[in-house]
């Protein structure tokens, strides 16, 4: 890419990041979303693109970082600066004691343990209704300050999921990221260097699941509530179709699969109550099309 | 079976690099390792030969931590390593390559390599340096080695089958291993080929001062460059000695050479 047209791209990058400023609160709500599962999306495809590991469970820890943010602000009072670093850690926890077990198998049987742990989170959201409300969830948080201010708060996500995104991207291109890129293409051979792989795929686990969870949280604490449906397996779905959409060998991929998944869905389920059927139909178009996603087809090679 | 007293007692005999001592294994019914008891001194250049289903593949798996073995011990400079991790024993100097040619086939060759030395210097954790820029020296060092310059920013999968072998024991040098197992390092490869490529490991094993052991199905490549060759039978030892003894062995010759092994079959030898 020239230097000009790396220049024009970054023009309309900022120009697409400030619209949302001039366009009034339900844009300014769709931005934020699309910025919240842009990152959710990325830590996704740090399992599956970088590592090789598909989870059919990911929502548990994007679930849990938002009933983390809701239960401690909703049941505990504690406040939003303290809620909102809480969302990561919980995940983070969580996604420990899972990976722990799941990243001892590969490929379906992984796929299997991480979704059976996603029912149990998922089952026991809905049943432990003293601290989760159940299947009526929790509702009315609110943000403090000025951060009601939905502007306000797209520009904060806006710089969170920016750091978060740097921070990933700063992972992969470490040794930590290459390693696991040779562990996706050969476990084996990278035992056999010295690297204890199972323990590198569960520390990537753990990371993968705190950046979902801090996307629940940002999440939870823009539309104000937290419902069991957010941990449901056909929640797992979105981050898969997101990633794979926008290109799983390509850094930013899961970034252009995410705003074109919420852009679509926000025009097109403004126009119809089938939007499912015409989402379905343009993502099989686009998959067929575009094979390595939307943005895998511009980078040549593998992997960054 | 008493195994410690089969200690070499002579303390002029320097302690072996790699002292197996009754190693047995066992899957199911099958008895694929029986009282394998091997010495190797530093520097040695073994050949493991031994037809189809010898053993020689578990003996591999078993040195480098795949398998655990149901007997024996296995001694690396005197430590006893018997039943460690893959990674462990990476970590101890046992370096290995693959009967089937494993490299990161979506990653360059430099990256290839440059991975093998971050692990040796227990780097694979760091998660905010620039791996890019690390190490680029000393793999650019070990890929002219193996004679891979100017192939640094290939992708290794598209690389050729002899290169990729190569490439492969690029990877392997990177961890500075003491002891190297090489699994059927010329699989694949036509006859002259086979000889060049054996050449080169053995050249580079002589200037580190390393120490290997490999297995072989041609008989050409091992006698060029064997110093000595453990015949393995039924996961036995059935013969061990300097390559003339073994080549004059009648045992030997009924059971195998004489067989005149075909070099196809050498191929389909489950990894």
């Amino acid at each position: 890419m020239s230097r000009t047209t790396l220049g024009l791209w970054s023009v309309a990058a900022l120009l697409f990041l400030v619209a949302p400023l001039g366009l009034g609160a339900f844009w300014q709500f769709i931005a934020i979303e699309a910025l919240v599962f842009a990152l959710y999306a990325m830590s996704f495809n740090l399992l599956l693109g970088y590592g090789g590991m598909l989870s059919f469970g990911h929502a548990a820890y994007f679930g849990l970082g938002a009933y983390g943010v809701g239960i401690l602000m909703a049941k505990l009072s504690a406040p939003f600066w303290l809620a909102l670093p809480a969302a990561p850690v919980v995940a983070a926890v969580s996604a420990a004691a899972v990976g722990y077990f799941s990243v001892r198998l590969t490929g379906i049987y992984f796929a299997m343990l991480t979704f059976a742990f996603q029912m149990l989170f998922f089952t026991v959201a809905l049943k432990a209704t003293v601290l989760t409300g159940g299947d009526d969830g929790i509702v009315g948080l609110t943000r403090p300050g000025v951060l009601v201010d939905p502007a306000v708060y797209y520009l904060f996500v806006l710089f969170i999921t920016a750091l978060a995104i740097g921070l990933l991207y700063r992972m992969v291109n470490a040794p930590f990221g290459q390693t696991l890129r040779a562990i996706r293409d050969n476990a084996r051979r990278v035992q056999h260097l010295g690297v204890h792989t199972r323990a590198h795929c569960w520390l990537t686990f753990v990371i993968a699941g705190a950046f979902a969870g801090l996307a629940g949280g940002l999440f939870a604490l823009s539309t104000g509530s937290v419902f069991p449906g957010w941990l449901d397996w056909t929640a797992s779905a979105t981050p898969i179709v997101m990633a794979v959409l926008g290109g799983l060998r390509v850094f930013a991929g899961p970034i252009a699969g995410a705003f074109v998944f919420v852009g679509l869905e926000t025009v097109i389920s403004g126009h119809t109550e089938y939007w499912p059927l015409f989402m379905g139909a343009i993502i099989i178009a686009l998959v067929l099309l575009l094979p390595g996603g939307i943005l895998g087809t511009r980078s040549a090679r593998g992997g960054h | 079976m008493a195994v410690t007293e089969s200690r070499p007692d002579d303390a002029a005999v320097p302690e072996p690099l790699l002292r197996i001592e009754a190693l047995g294994k066992r899957f199911g019914g099958l008895v694929a390792l029986d009282n394998v008891t091997i010495r190797l001194q530093p520097g040695e250049f073994r050949a493991v030969i031994g037809p189809n289903g010898a053993g020689k593949s578990t003996l591999f798996n078993t040195l480098t931590g795949l398998h655990r073995p149901d007997l024996g011990r296995v001694f690396l400079s005197g430590t006893d390593v018997t039943g460690r991790t893959p990674h462990a024993l990476a970590r101890l100097g046992v370096g290995r390559t693959f009967q089937i040619t494993s490299v990161f086939s979506a990653l360059t060759s430099l990256e290839n390599v440059q991975i093998a030395l971050l692990a040796h210097s227990g780097r694979s954790w760091n998660v905010l340096a620039w791996a890019r820029s690390m190490q680029v020296t000393q793999a650019r060092a070990l890929l002219d080695l193996v004679g891979l310059q100017g192939r640094e920013s290939q992708l290794a999968g598209t690389l050729a089958h002899g290169d990729q072998k190569r490439l492969e024991l690029a990877i392997a040098l990177a961890t500075e291993p003491k002891l190297l197992l090489l699994d059927e390092p010329t699989a694949g490869m036509a006859a002259r080929e086979r000889l060049e490529s054996i050449a080169l490991v053995h050249r580079i094993a002589r200037e580190i001062g390393l120490t290997v052991i490999f297995t072989e199905h041609d008989m050409a490549v091992v006698f060029a460059v064997a110093s000595a060759i453990t015949v393995l039978h039924q996961g036995r030892v059935l013969a061990e000695g300097l390559p003339e003894e073994v080549r004059a062995n009648p045992v030997v010759h009924d059971v195998y050479l004489g067989e005149t092994p075909s070099d196809n079959a050498a191929e389909q030898e489950p990894a």
